[in-house]
């Protein structure tokens, strides 16, 4: 076990607010599983997560949805304990777990009081090390995710703009299908698919544990060893390749659906993570729709009363993503009008960027949105994970608000200039249709 | 994102952000073993900050508790003028009221209020229950005492500028629109009429386009002025400020705070779930899923059956091993969430279930479902049951500790309700006694003992003949609940 060593560091400084909370502890196994602790004795509770590299962009068409319906099988029954025994033990030991399942990565996490922090470590590594996935537990679980889907595309106008929009902005990449993937796909993964995604992408040296809370991390990090230490290695899983063409013009879609008003659902092909201007384009996030204060909510929503609410989802992601937007109109509304206020709010920030109050605002509102991140284990866990798995370094929770600061007004302007053009945009409007009885 | 769990308690499924439920605007929130004493995974000691109380001049008691390590402070000030209050033919009013408070004062206008909150990084929210209205801020804690003064500017001098009424209406009756296209918000609002009928929880908090549609200037001014006051109010503070700072900026946010009511209205209990045996099926044609919600009485808060009825539920449809869960989704894959949980507010309150399934399964998952909660009337719970429930939530309630936000929720919620100080240090021990008797009683008391109001929000045509035998059928369109 070693410390964090500053010399890892980006080279921006430390929030001193952070520094003190952040003494973390890292390590990795032989078996090439790494190992993060963070020590916090608040309250009797650890949270603890494991990050999986692989999401719905490690996927192949007719297999789509596989990384979600398998993340939902890591919990029907390993070789020690069996199916219904994960949970059962992790909750009669005062614990509970969940998972998520996105383009990019699997994670899960367990909340527990501290004096189940060996328990839990043997359910997880149970599950690591001998999955068992029965042809019974994968026909049932198969059926609740497609209620899964049921309920948030199916019968979510949300959820069905947003699927058509992923195939509009990506006609090459993976990002192109639903994280839920395709209901046939659904039905078609079979059980032998599942054991050969065991085994490509949940071997220890495709994961990260963190763990943080009321735990002693040199305790901690040998009972990792006990339980962990003898899962074998795996072989390195093949990378994913980009095929993205250049877009060459503004794509548009429409769903016909029963609703009461339009909506339009607007996505711009942004940037990679790890991009330099990903941090322009949070700023220029916050300056567009934080609070109610904001550009956009200003100005479409109080001042010309076009839409309902607009929002805009820029989350970052390990291939380039997506700057999306979301116009919510009223009966009757004239989606074309809408869309025309939006983008004349976007060419404003491109031709005259944002002032050094919006730019000091923005910043004052990451830093606070960031310490409140930050408030629990779980909060502390995951975001560790997080900037480890799409930024590359953990260390990026404490440096992060400096790197903001760094951020000028000209990079904003030159972020929307750059990407919030027509060029890059793809369009879905949601048509009110009369209902099919 | 795609999750393993859903947790469809009070209002929805977890959804993409960009298109927000409108029930958002719903309501944010020893060791005595009793036999058998096992390794408690609730033995370690909670840390909870001290309380110190002040009142203003006003006669505003304010609770402060200083905590760190981050430097950010969470304020809240809670009124006793949720939607119960809300005057006949007027649902929604405390609600709408609250949302307009931030839309101008004397002394600044919306635009200027959200630049002073937002600039600094702080957030303001409004929320309405049945019960409360609160205003909070989370801030930055140098910016604390600033942020005391807009909280109390927006409760003693909003102005309620008439171009922001009307804009507000409509924007409330678009959203009323467009929350027909919700299909567990829609399926929530017909349950919260079939539980409570006329009584005064019996309307969603945000009213509806019946009664939105009428609301003037003048009864948003009436409401402020005979509800909202000094002598309704608890201010709760935590976070990283010094108690006596928090006194000092009460008093100057809040010194000549005068007005509203001298008490708080009392409400009276439910005489009777108006729909109880009946089954309300709400048509949306275009649904290949339908929304189930079966609920009978509960009770109020601070009820001597709460602790009984905690353990009871973690087991029945609380945790992911509850024996609903386990039945409903992991045996049979019929939904991808299902819960049940108690609503208690100040008068009385309900027990009710929720889930979904697509829309050949409607009536077989109301079956086992009603089978699971029939069993738990008739045989209670074993021993090991139960000890695991009270593992399972003794060992995560800890959690919440963790935030600056949820302690001032608890102390809240301890303040208004007479809970008592030691409510949160206590609560793993009281649920700790809590014996299989006492759970097979409340289980009698509560398990449906009476036939549940049922309410389906699906495609009527294909779900209403496998609603036989469950009670009379009523059909309304979904748009009754605009």
């Amino acid at each position: 076990m070693r410390k964090a060593s500053p010399k890892k560091a980006p080279a921006r400084a430390a929030d001193p607010a952070l520094q003190s909370l952040f003494d973390v502890h890292e390590a990795t196994l032989p078996n090439g599983l790494q190992v993060r602790l963070l020590e916090n004795h608040l309250a009797p509770v650890v949270s603890l997560y494991t990050f999986f590299k692989v999401g719905s962009r490690n996927e192949r068409p007719g297999i789509t949805g596989i990384s979600h319906l398998f993340e939902h099988m890591m919990f029907n029954g390993a070789k020690k304990y069996g199916p219904k025994m994960f949970d059962k033990t992790l909750e009669s030991s005062g614990g509970s777990s969940n998972a998520y399942t996105s383009h990019d990565m699997t994670v899960y996490y367990d909340d527990f009081a501290s004096d189940a922090l060996e328990t839990v470590l043997d359910l997880e590594s149970d599950r690591m090390r001998s999955l068992r996935i029965s042809d019974a537990m994968l026909a049932s679980e198969r059926e609740v995710v497609k209620e899964e889907r049921r309920v948030r595309t199916d019968n979510d106008i949300g959820g069905l703009m947003d699927e058509e929009l992923g195939t509009l902005v990506y006609k090459a990449h993976a990002y192109r299908w639903p994280i839920i993937g395709w209901m046939a796909d659904i039905d078609a993964i079979t059980r032998e698919d599942c054991q050969q995604y065991f085994r490509t992408y949940y071997a220890p040296n495709n994961a990260v544990l963190y763990i943080a809370g009321d735990i002693d991390p040199k305790k901690t990090l040998a009972l990792v060893r006990k339980y962990y230490g003898d899962i074998p290695r795996g072989p390195v899983p093949a990378g994913v390749v980009n095929a993205e063409p250049p877009q060459r013009g503004e794509r548009r879609s429409f769903v016909r659906h029963p609703a009461q008003s339009p909506a339009v659902m607007i996505g711009y092909q942004g940037p990679a993570a790890r991009d330099e201007d990903t941090l322009a384009l949070d700023v220029a996030q916050y300056v567009l729709t934080k609070g109610e204060g904001s550009r956009l909510t200003r100005s479409l929503v109080y001042d010309q009363k076009i839409v309902v609410s607009v929002g805009l989802d820029w989350a970052w992601r390990i291939d380039p993503g997506m700057v999306m937007f979301f116009l919510e109109l009223k009966p009757d509304s004239d989606p074309q009008k809408a869309e025309a206020a939006l983008y004349a709010e976007l060419e404003k920030l491109a031709r005259d960027g944002i002032t050094e109050r919006e730019l000091q605002k923005a910043l004052n509102n990451l830093r606070s949105d960031h310490l409140r991140e930050l408030g629990t284990n779980n909060g502390r866990a995951h975001a560790l994970g997080n900037y480890e798995a799409l930024l590359g370094d953990w260390r990026h929770v404490l440096t992060l608000p400096s790197a903001y600061a760094a951020v000028t007004s000209d990079q904003v302007k030159a972020a929307a200039a750059k990407y919030l053009i027509p060029e890059r945009r793809s369009v879905v409007t949601l048509l009110p249709a009369p209902t099919e009885a | 994102m795609a999750s393993r769990k859903s947790r469809p308690q009070k209002s929805a499924a977890p959804r993409r952000a960009a298109k927000a439920p409108a029930s958002a605007r719903k309501k944010s929130a020893s060791r005595k073993p009793a036999s058998a004493p096992r390794a408690s995974a609730a033995s370690r000691a909670l840390t909870f900050p001290t309380l110190h109380d002040s009142v203003t001049s006003s006669g505003l008691k304010v609770v402060a508790a200083e905590r760190g390590p981050l430097p950010m402070v969470s304020m809240r000030l809670v009124l006793r003028a949720g939607s119960a209050n809300d005057p006949a033919g007027k649902h929604g009013l405390a609600d709408f009221t609250a949302r307009l408070l931030r839309r101008g004062t004397r002394l600044m206008d919306a635009r200027a209020i959200d630049e002073a909150v937002e600039f600094v990084g702080a957030s303001l929210g409004v929320g309405v229950g049945e019960d409360n209205l609160s205003v909070a801020i989370t801030t930055p804690a140098e910016h604390f005492a600033q942020m005391l003064g807009i909280i109390g500017q927006l409760v003693r001098e909003p102005t309620f500028p008439e171009s922001e009424v009307d804009d507000a209406r409509e924007r409330a009756m678009a959203q009323f629109a467009n929350d027909l296209d919700e299909p567990s918000v829609i399926a929530d609002r017909a349950m919260v009429r079939a539980l409570w009928g006329d009584h005064p929880y019996g309307h969603d908090v945000g009213g509806s386009a019946r009664t939105v549609r009428t609301f003037t200037r003048d009864d948003v001014v009436a409401y402020h002025r005979e509800r909202i006051g000094p002598k309704v109010a608890q201010l709760v503070v935590v976070g990283a400020v010094d108690p006596k700072r928090v006194a000092e900026a009460a008093e100057e946010a809040f010194g000549g705070w005068t007005g509203g009511p001298e008490e708080r209205r009392i409400i009276p209990p439910l005489k009777r779930v108006p729909q109880a045996g009946r089954v309300v099926l709400v048509d949306k044609p275009d649904q290949t899923q339908s929304q189930v919600r079966l609920g009978g009485p509960g009770f109020r808060l601070g009820h001597e059956d709460y602790f009984p009825c905690t353990a009871m539920n973690v087991a029945l449809g609380g945790g992911f091993t509850s024996r609903l869960m386990s039945e409903v989704r992991v045996n049979r894959g019929l939904t991808y969430g299902i819960g049940s949980w108690f609503d208690a507010m100040s008068a009385d309150g309900v027990y009710a279930v929720s889930t979904f399934t697509k829309t050949e399964s409607t009536r077989e998952i109301i079956d086992v479902s009603l089978g699971e909660i029939s069993k738990m009337r008739d045989g209670g719970i074993k021993p090991g049951e139960l000890r695991d429930a009270q593992a399972y939530m003794g060992g995560l309630y800890p959690l919440r500790t963790e935030t600056n936000e949820s302690i001032a929720s608890s102390i809240a919620d301890m303040r208004l309700n007479g809970l008592g100080d030691d409510w949160v240090l206590q609560f793993r021990d009281r649920l700790n006694a809590v014996t299989p008797k006492q759970v097979a009683a409340v289980a009698r008391k509560y398990c449906f003992a009476e036939a549940p109001a049922v309410v389906v929000l699906g495609k009527a045509d294909a779900v209403k003949k496998q609603l036989k035998g469950l009670g009379p059928i009523t059909v309304v369109p979904a748009s009754e609940y605009e």
